[in-house]
């Protein structure tokens, strides 16, 4: 993950002393002078003076005095909302919970109150059908127990509520993982319902390239699935793309009308992910924007990166095409050489946004890479050249350097384009490549070889023509600061490998345009922003995506996007946006207490046969239907987490 | 066959099939309202709650949309058991006294109901209309509207949607409180607010079924509607 993401994601505060807490059931009270012993409490809420706060994982105040009867209407009048009403208990629980406390405010209640409301909480756990009802209320179990004699005061009018708005959030494994923090158990629950078009809107509200995303996406929200270690991962991905793919076979919805036309007009640089996002967030907020592209397609590396038979070009180019009826401009072949905040103002812009992407395939650091010989080349070149229709000569045989996905997507284009063997040489073993199960697997089943803890040191060439490559064997050594062995060369096992062209696929960087020297820049050549509002150093100019973070995944980039128009209508409005929220350090799949789950696996989609891959781009992955998606979605936990603070 | 203990009892049960449904073929008695047996079990009421030992530990269920395993025990009369059943009852009775498939569930679990008559017709949200609507119908017409995060529904419900109903009364028939209402009177049928018109039969001259339903079934199976528009009696 990149810098600025980490960075992004810490803003957490660490309560070390408390007064009260029953986080993940470990008592610790200091409310009567006691021994004060310190809790590391990860407080899912953004930093700043917390009182107190109520979540799925206990009850925490950091001030004996925190009025615990009133934040506990609170924390039940925020999970009312998410309670679906789609069994009895949680719903009519909860309702009944709110009603008693109300009742005791009014004088009306008795002792007898509180054990019914420990007996509700314990019956609504067990027998609740979904994650959140069985987790939700356990707090106001700590409440009633810990705080007794504050609730008692309620009933002889001691105490009165506050009726006050508490600061809410609501969370998920699957959310918190996700990059653009989509509500995913949302979309999932109206796919459910047999709700499409809603589940599609639910999505686009921070996706707004759903079709693509939902067929490359990396998916980190599966691997947070809490259904991964019972039996499979819901297949979310797939579900977004279902939601995508019923909307499509309807002919398209269009996005929302934009809100009141304001008069300040935006301009992007580049039409990829992070620019089109931020394009249409800012378009739905009012601004006029335009994007300045200079390929002779929009969309960045989905259009240019990734091969047609993981994202066709269609699908990509329906989503573009809704953005620009938004009233989007989007200039192709244009290309920003310069850039000077002082000519787009003139040209009437009050900000802009730097997207531009990395685009320029790394250096392999080998002999002679640049001689300039006909048959090496760099992946993303490879890739970007195929992608805008150049004719590809098939070699008889092509080596490609490197273990990620632009690798894989070299690799597996190779064989389509009628390559006769495509091989992958990566230094270090399966276990550290960067590239997707998916990917590899579906390599390997076309017939693409992979060599192993092995890396070329030495292009050979006759008369100009790349004829093979001297590579040296690898081993593993110790862990670098990746986290993974370092690949170290064995000495003497240097050997010889007869290849037609070698594509370099070891990583990509920006290709900035010049600017002035204001916008600051870091070592790795990318572009620095502040990490929540995405600002540069230069006054109006805002910059995300691969050439903020250096080479990521399509919806991280979305995700600056969307984060970079907030960050803009922040600044054009002259405010600071709503800080963000997050959940870091804290294990959201813990849970107090879990009903039973039936096991099931997840949905099965069809694969194009490998043996008819070859020679076509024709997509491999086949989608859900309607009926498939509604039951994959039905598999769903809904482990939604909910938290109020004050 | 899979080996299953019921309360003590060695059953052996039918793959796939549900702890409900080898409960009932014991002739043990188990309160539902939102199952039935031609339908996808979907644990609305949670009134149906047995423990069920699976992996060496004992945990609560709803037997209705729980497909047994080898191996597993089953209480249906534990104390745990009876108390959730109770509970669930007691809540359903806190929000729908009125309703009296409610009420009489709950005074069967032990629940101190009101003397009074219960004249209400809730919806319980029991989901049977829904299901039955796409699964036994076939048209989707009735949706179930949840509360979600952003959501802001105050009340979860169920929507109707008029342009796809075909009249033909199946959630009426299934609903277990009179909610769902259907008026037939001579040539037009009125449900979920939605007004149809009845076809009558050219025999008898009996208003036997309303016509979009004829038409929709014309379209399913392929045989033509000027057959379908006799009654089944005078065919």
């Amino acid at each position: 993950m990149s810098l600025v993401l980490t960075l992004h994601r810490i803003r957490c505060l660490r309560m070390n002393k408390v007064a009260f807490s029953s986080w993940n059931g470990k008592v610790v009270d200091n409310r009567n002078g006691k021994a004060a012993k310190d809790v590391a409490v990860n407080l899912p809420v953004p930093g700043g003076k917390v009182t107190a706060m109520m979540g799925w994982g206990g009850l925490v105040a950091n001030d004996s005095k925190a009025d615990i009867p009133s934040l506990t209407v609170g924390y039940l009048k925020e999970a009312r909302k998410i309670s679906c009403g789609e069994c009895s208990v949680c719903m009519i629980g909860i309702d009944r919970l709110l009603d008693i406390i109300g009742q005791m405010a009014d004088g009306k209640g008795t002792k007898a109150y509180l054990s019914e409301m420990q007996a509700i909480v314990k019956q609504v756990s067990a027998n609740s059908k979904c994650s959140f009802g069985q987790s939700a209320l356990y707090p106001v179990l700590d409440a009633v127990k810990y705080y007794k004699a504050d609730f008692a005061a309620l009933i002889t009018g001691e105490k009165k509520l506050n009726g006050k708005e508490y600061r809410s959030t609501v969370t998920a494994p699957c959310m918190d993982a996700c990059p653009a923090g989509l509500d995913i158990p949302g979309y999932i629950e109206l796919i459910k319902n047999n709700r499409f078009e809603e589940s599609l809107s639910l999505i686009r509200q921070d996706c707004v390239l759903p079709g693509v995303i939902g067929r490359t996406c990396t998916h980190p929200c599966e691997d947070a699935c809490v259904r991964k270690d019972i039996d499979e991962s819901l297949s979310i991905r797939l579900l977004k793309r279902a939601a995508a793919d019923f909307d499509l076979a309807q002919g398209g919805k269009p996005f929302g009308v934009p809100a009141d036309q304001k008069e300040e007009k935006v301009a992007i640089i580049g039409a990829g992910p992070a620019g089109l996002a931020a394009a249409c967030q800012l378009r739905l907020k009012g601004y006029g924007v335009t994007i300045f592209e200079s390929l002779p397609h929009a969309g960045g590396m989905a259009a240019v990166g990734i091969p047609d038979y993981r994202l066709p070009a269609d699908i990509l180019n329906h989503e573009i095409d809704l953005i620009k009826r938004m009233g989007v401009e989007i200039k192709l072949n244009t290309k920003i050489e310069k850039l000077s905040i002082k000519d787009l103002k003139k040209q009437g812009y009050s900000s802009l946004f730097v997207a531009v992407g990395a685009h320029q395939g790394n250096r392999i650091g080998v002999e002679d890479e640049d001689a300039g010989y006909e048959g090496f080349v760099d992946g993303v070149k490879f890739l970007r050249d195929m992608n805008l229709g150049t004719a590809i000569e098939p070699a008889s045989k092509v080596m490609i350097v490197g273990g990620g996905n632009v690798a894989l997507d070299c690799a597996r284009s190779c064989v389509r384009l009628g390559f006769k063997k495509a091989e992958i040489i990566y230094r270090r073993s399966r276990a550290e490549m960067p590239a997707s199960d998916e990917e590899i697997e579906g390599a390997l089943e076309e017939g693409v070889s992979i060599r192993f803890l092995a890396v070329p040191v030495k292009i050979i060439a006759k008369s100009g023509t790349v004829t093979g490559a001297e590579c040296i064997k690898m081993k593993l050594g110790k862990p670098d600061e990746s986290g993974r062995r370092r690949p170290v060369p064995v000495k003497g096992s240097e050997f010889t490998v007869k290849t037609d062209m070698i594509i370099a696929a070891i990583g990509q960087r920006p290709e900035l345009p010049a600017m002035d020297k204001k916008v600051g820049t870091t070592a790795w050549g990318t572009i620095e922003a502040d990490p929540v509002t995405l600002a540069t150093q230069m006054d109006g100019v805002f910059a995300g995506g691969d050439c903020v973070t250096g080479p990521a995944t399509l919806i991280e980039a979305l995700d600056m996007g969307n984060r970079a128009a907030e960050g803009i209508d922040a600044y054009l409005n002259g405010n600071t946006p709503a800080e963000q929220v997050s959940f870091a350090g804290v294990d959201l799949a813990k849970q107090r207490g879990r009903g039973l789950v039936v096991k099931g696996p997840a949905a099965d989609v069809a694969f194009l046969d490998p043996k008819e891959r070859a020679g076509g781009f024709e997509e491999v992955e086949g989608g859900l239907c309607a009926v498939d998606a509604t039951h994959e979605a039905q598999r769903c936990l809904r482990c939604y987490r909910v938290v109020v603070w004050e | 066959m899979l080996n299953i203990v019921i309360d003590g009892k060695k059953v052996k049960a039918q793959e796939g099939s549900t702890v409900l449904e080898n409960i009932q073929a014991l002739k043990i008695e188990i309160p539902t309202l939102c199952h039935h047996k031609e339908l996808t079990p979907f644990g609305a009421c949670r009134l149906c709650s047995v423990e069920v030992k699976t992996n060496g530990t004992w945990q609560l269920a709803t037997s209705c949309n729980t497909p047994v395993e080898g191996g597993m025990e089953i209480a249906t009369a534990s104390d745990k058991a009876k108390e959730s059943r109770k509970a669930a009852a007691q809540l359903l009775y806190y929000k729908y006294p009125e309703t009296k498939a409610v009420k009489e569930i709950a005074q069967k679990l032990g629940v101190e109901v009101s003397p009074e008559e219960a004249e209400g017709h809730d919806c319980l949200l029991c989901g049977l209309c829904v299901r039955t609507c796409s699964e036994i119908v076939g048209v989707s017409a009735l949706t179930f509207q949840d509360r979600g995060r952003g959501r802001d529904i105050d009340e979860p419900k169920i929507i109707f949607d008029p342009n796809v109903c075909i009249g033909c009364g199946a959630c009426a028939y299934v609903c277990p409180t009179g909610y769902v209402k259907m008026e037939t009177d001579g040539d037009r049928r009125i449900i979920w607010d939605k007004v149809f018109k009845m076809t009558p039969c050219p025999v008898c001259g009996r208003y036997f079924a309303p016509e979009d339903q004829l038409k929709y079934i014309s379209k399913t199976t392929g045989v033509p509607f000027s057959e379908l528009a006799t009654c089944v009696d005078c065919r």
